[in-house]
């Protein structure tokens, strides 16, 4: 075939890929099957054309319309994922227990790290109080030596709908980094989990020095056990993609990166929304004085069950899609 | 659709184009782009997010001061800033076919490891790890053959440059006996015409006539002295 003749046949062909790229483009839900197996047979035929122009015609402008019309192509009717809808019902009934079955062992690894972490702080706390307190800071220290939390300014100074807002923005904000940390081999998850753990054990430790820790645990039983559970998480979370990125092995890690990461994304995805729900409890239960302390011990339980509830789901079933 | 990508042979890897291998195994060349221009839509981004921050921020402050209640309205300030700090990259990918306003700039776009739409969780995985390629990103753009930061490596994704269309100069007629490199030159030389000074149109097409002549007599009988650009345009573009 010459180039003129080339030209002449197939260019309608090409004109109509064109045009059903460009009503894909525009509104890809309003295409009917005869419009999707239209574009298909186009799409083949100029992929046919191009290999066709390659090797007959290279370099020539049919040759670089070809080429750019079979990639737009393979941009438009190439899927390699679900296509199904997104279901909120379905994700956190599935695919989120799932997910969090998958990297539990991480899980455990990152409470493992926290609760050594925490207990190292409450030992230093006890051993070398002046370096614990270091880690509150000299207004949080002057504070407590009046028998004052730095806690109680949550109650009284800052509005319980600001408080509520900057802690679950901020709470997620270090998920986030938790989790993409542990991409990078893990590291950034080890840093978020050990400065947390010691962080609680010095606090926890030096409250207990000023005879405020009854207080201190008062304040945190209500949000506490789930802020630490999530974090713990979506730090386990981020530690099996570092696992997939140096461990190596079948199936490669062109292969297992991308699997890890998407399983550790469902996790974060299903932990994230907890954190607002705590950003509240936070900000309007915790610091209340008309909540008994019964009462937040109670709901802090309480939310910690549910979520373990969702997370594991005890009525999955391995065989169900 | 069944597609592939090409298996690794045993050369140096190409840093400006990925092999895939499409419907029928017809082989593709997927566009890298590189870290460079990735780097300057990154920048562009930033800036944009920057500014947009910024006026969340002033309109929340009027709102504040023209008496609106005020502890939810900053709650909401608060919450939208982390919307739009977490939120920006991965809702205008998600938004605009794989595309921020910095990659639209730039002509670029993010697809799948096969060319393909990304999945929605592969935008949000190569998102949330922006933090952390903010410091090793550029590092490991650099040393891969793909261009590839941490984030397009956990999500499976590939950031392509756009191919640029090319003009439609569609040749009616072509002399005998001429292949793909002729053509290619007549066609690149008609395309730019246009953007040459008069006088290096009138040279180059006059020389192109004469060659045209040369190897096929019968398809140019004879040469317009007088405005040979136009003579070309007349014997490819018109029966």
């Amino acid at each position: 075939m010459d180039y003129q003749r080339f030209l002449r046949t197939r260019e309608p062909i090409w004109k109509g890929l064109e045009e059903g790229l460009l009503r894909a483009r525009q509104r890809a839900t309003a295409l009917r099957y005869p419009d999707l197996e239209a574009l298909a047979v186009h799409y083949r035929r100029v992929l046919h054309d191009f290999a066709l122009a390659r090797s007959r015609f290279p370099r020539t402008r049919a040759a670089e319309r070809l080429a750019a019309l079979a990639l737009e192509g393979t941009y438009v009717l190439q899927l390699d994922h679900e296509t199904s809808r997104f279901g909120i019902a379905r994700f956190l009934t599935r695919t989120f227990p799932r997910a969090f079955r998958e990297v539990s062992p991480q899980i455990a690894v990152a409470a493992a790290l926290f609760v050594a972490s925490a207990v190292f702080g409450l030992f230093l706390s006890m051993v070398q109080p002046g370096m614990a307190l270091a880690f509150l800071g000299p207004e949080a220290v002057e504070e407590l030596s009046e028998g004052k939390l730095w806690t109680d300014a949550l109650g009284t100074v800052i509005p319980p709908s600001i408080s509520s807002s900057a802690i679950a923005t901020n709470n997620m904000s270090v998920a986030i980094t938790a989790w993409a940390g542990g991409a990078l081999a893990g590291l950034g998850a080890f840093y978020v989990l050990l400065l947390n753990g010691l962080l609680l054990g010095a606090a926890v430790g030096i409250t207990a020095h000023y005879d405020l820790a009854g207080r201190l645990l008062t304040f945190v039983s209500a949000h506490g056990p789930l802020e630490i559970t999530l974090i713990l998480v979506t730090a386990g979370a981020g530690l099996s993609v570092g696992r997939a990125l140096v461990e190596a092995g079948e199936p490669p890690r062109r292969e297992s990166l991308p699997n890890a990461a998407r399983a550790a994304l469902s996790v974060l995805l299903g932990s994230l929304p907890w954190f607002v729900i705590l950003g509240l409890v936070e900000g309007f239960v915790s610091p209340s004085p008309d909540v008994p302390a019964a009462s937040k011990v109670l709901l802090g339980l309480t939310l910690e069950s549910l979520f373990l509830v969702v997370a594991w789901n005890p009525f999955l079933r391995e065989s169900q899609g | 659709m069944d597609q592939d990508r090409a298996p690794e042979s045993g050369t140096l890897p190409d840093r400006e184009s990925e092999t895939i291998f499409a419907l029928d195994n017809v082989p593709l060349e997927l566009p890298i782009a590189g870290a460079a221009s990735r780097s300057l839509a990154a920048s562009i981004d930033y800036l944009l997010l920057g500014m947009l921050g910024i006026l969340w921020l002033v309109a929340a402050i009027f709102a504040l001061s023209s008496g609106l209640e005020g502890g939810w309205l900053a709650a909401v300030a608060i919450g939208g800033l982390f919307l739009l700090d977490w939120g920006y990259f991965a809702g205008c990918e998600l938004a605009f076919g794989g595309r921020t306003p910095g990659k639209v700039a730039l002509g670029l776009r993010v697809v799948s490891r096969t060319g393909g739409k990304a999945a929605p969780a592969a935008i949000l995985v190569r998102n949330f790890v922006r933090l952390v390629d903010l410091f090793v990103g550029v590092p490991m753009m650099a040393a891969d053959p793909l261009a590839r930061r941490l984030g397009d490596r956990l999500a499976g994704t590939l950031v392509l440059r756009k191919a640029a269309a090319p003009a439609e100069v569609v040749l009616v007629r072509v002399p005998r006996g001429w292949g793909a490199r002729e053509i290619a030159f007549v066609e690149a030389l008609l395309e730019r015409l246009d953007e040459l000074s008069p006088e290096r149109a009138r040279e180059l097409s006059r020389r192109a006539l004469l060659w045209i002549q040369k190897s096929d007599p019968s398809f140019l009988p004879r040469i317009d002295e007088d405005d040979p650009a136009q003579a070309l345009r007349r014997a490819f573009l018109t029966n």
